[in-house]
């Protein structure tokens, strides 16, 4: 059980010689071949990965999982597209190049949903993923892979990215941390742009702590990324210390009120009982919380505002996969045919279903209508939650709607029942750059759920810090998924 | 009607993909939820006085950097990803003049 541990706890170990960095590595790699068979969690296996030299440094010769949506030089990164089934960058990401300084060790690159457009972990080209706690369930995505590999405790971190809850949501399914710092803390440089006014890059851990060390070390302002900015000040580890005495949290009556879902299933009733029951962990250290009213209307529009940008900033931004320049050839006898051909071919299903939609919101006779005014209830969303935060620490509100759905059934197609809003909130973050931070709080069905904190932009060492004195009440810190147990 | 499968088959040749029947009915089916959710938009009052929100941070700001020339990336390391390329270029079909 030696990855089962803390960043801290394997670096006194580390440090105290009772392991090597190789012994962790080649233990992790073991690990992730055997999840593999259960879960289908990786692209690829990196086996020849060797440990690194241990330093006072936390992080160092520690093993990681990185999504495949990140560049790494001379690794395939696939997005977990056909499209990009053998493509080897010829450079890192940013926030890879600035973890490898901390002379961590990659071991695998993690399955996603194709691109990151999905929340199901159910578009990869290599297949499904499957929840390490019950491999009929979802793992949740799109950072699919890396929730499923920490959670079954392969390494104590991955890295995630997140454009409406792609690292929060799989968190929760998988019963483990994942936190997106505030747009712009994290360059994405080098991470394949799905959406871009959206996308963050973040990271999934088993503890609040360790998701503090892992963005310590990814954070940084960045020349390649403009939208990038100066974190130097900002000591996310250091600032932890669990005093919460005097915060305010509030969450939304209009999500959360189980009397707005009359067909309420059970899991749906245990979940919210459970999220209200958690709520009083905060009130003993002293924290406020308080309901706050937002206007109907507004909280109905959040799913069609972010379909609107995500769809048509997606079809913008994956024009360039041609099949041309980079990526598997198609046939045809000229270079429409051809690069219609790799299209058709390498894109799945539901990404091709977004491209149509995001290309017919950008024709400038529709833009107004949906492009433009999704930009403006954006706002209006965004100034809202500004305005709270005023008076507010953060938003604390649950995941979903429950633990992690049933693969079988699942189609990850847009539908709109009258849970639409609790599946969707945490699209919230993303309009509004939002630090934003799940962490498990409980089990229904045998299956954990999750709860979530987001605050105003910068205040990440507040939300992080609020989380860190939840998660000390409550008995899932550093959980893992038996699923590996069995075969040590 | 608003939406049909000529418009979507229509936009998909745009976009170079094509789509099965399938795919087609399940993209009109999701505009049309999207396009209900959106009218609930037109009803929110001066909507059209809300300035549209492009980018993530109000207060963003950069610094350019100066303008010196870099190391550029070598076309060779570009090529490795190409499935066709003769040289130091990409091949394609003839364009000009083809078919």
């Amino acid at each position: 059980m030696k990855t089962i541990k803390t960043i801290e706890e394997l670096h006194q170990m580390l440090i105290n010689k009772e392991i090597t960095s190789d012994e962790l590595v080649k233990d992790s790699l073991k690990k992730a071949h055997l999840l593999q068979t259960k879960c289908n969690a990786f692209v690829t296996i990196l086996d020849d990965a060797k440990g690194k030299e241990v330093t006072e440094d936390l992080l160092s010769g520690i093993p990681y999982g990185i999504k495949d949506n990140y560049s790494t030089k001379g690794i395939l990164s696939t997005g977990s597209s056909n499209t990009l089934k053998d493509y080897v960058p010829f450079f890192s990401a940013t926030a890879v190049l600035n973890l490898e300084k901390h002379h961590v060790v990659p071991i695998g690159k993690t399955a996603m949903d194709e691109f990151g457009m999905g929340g199901s972990g159910t578009t990869a080209h290599t297949g499904n993923i499957l929840n390490p706690w019950d491999t009929t369930r979802m793992a949740g995505g799109s950072s699919s892979g890396s929730a499923a590999s920490v959670a079954a405790g392969v390494y104590p971190f991955a890295l995630g990215s997140d454009t409406g809850d792609s690292i929060r949501k799989p968190a929760a399914f998988c019963g483990i941390v994942g936190y997106k710092p505030t747009y712009g803390m994290i360059s994405r440089y080098g991470l394949f742009p799905f959406a871009s006014s959206l996308d963050h890059c973040g990271c999934l851990t088993r503890s609040v702590k360790d998701a503090a060390i892992v963005v310590d070390a990814m954070k940084g302002i960045d020349k390649n990324d403009l939208t990038s900015w100066d974190s130097q000040d900002i000591h996310l580890f250091e600032s932890l210390d669990g005093n919460v005495k005097g915060k305010k949290l509030f969450y939304i009556k209009e999500i959360v009120n189980l009397e707005n879902y009359p067909d309420a299933s059970l899991e749906l009733k245990e979940h919210l009982n459970n999220f209200y029951h958690t709520l009083d962990y905060l009130k003993e250290e002293g924290v406020t919380i308080e309901e706050v009213s937002i206007e109907q209307n507004l909280i109905n529009t959040i799913f069609s505002v972010y379909e609107c940008l995500s769809c048509a900033e997606a079809t913008s931004n994956m024009s360039n996969l041609t099949g041309i320049i980079f990526g598997p050839r198609g046939e045809g006898k000229g270079v429409n045919e051809m690069m219609k051909e790799h299209r058709t071919k390498g894109f799945s299903s539901l990404i091709k279903r977004r491209f149509v939609i995001g290309s017919y919101i950008l024709q400038k006779e529709n833009q107004e209508r949906y492009f433009v005014n999704a930009q403006r209830v954006r706002r209006l969303i965004v100034d809202k939650m500004k305005e709270l935060f005023k008076t507010y620490d953060g938003l604390i509100m649950p995941v979903s709607t429950g633990p992690a759905p049933y693969i079988d059934g699942s189609k990850d197609e847009i539908t709109k029942d009258n849970t639409t809003n609790l599946e969707e909130h945490l699209q919230i973050g993303n309009f509004g750059g939002f630090p934003s931070i799940t962490i498990p709080n409980g089990f229904i069905n045998n299956l954990p759920v999750g709860i979530n904190i987001t605050g105003n932009c910068y205040d990440d060492a507040n939300v992080l810090n609020i989380a860190y004195a939840l998660e000390s009440k409550m008995p899932y810190k550093n959980q893992v998924a038996p699923i590996l147990k069995e075969d040590e | 009607m608003k939406f049909t499968e000529e418009l979507i088959d229509d936009l998909a040749a745009k976009l170079l993909i094509g789509l099965t029947k399938e795919e087609n009915k399940l993209i009109l089916s999701e505009f049309n939820i999207i396009d209900e959710t959106m009218e609930l938009i037109t009803k929110i009052p001066n909507i059209k006085e809300v300035e549209p929100m492009t980018h993530t941070l109000d207060d963003f700001s950069y610094t350019p950097r100066e303008d010196e020339i870099e190391e550029s990336i070598s076309i060779e390391d570009i090529l490795a990803n190409c499935d066709a390329y003769e040289g130091r270029e990409v091949k394609v079909p003839k364009v000009v003049g083809g078919e």
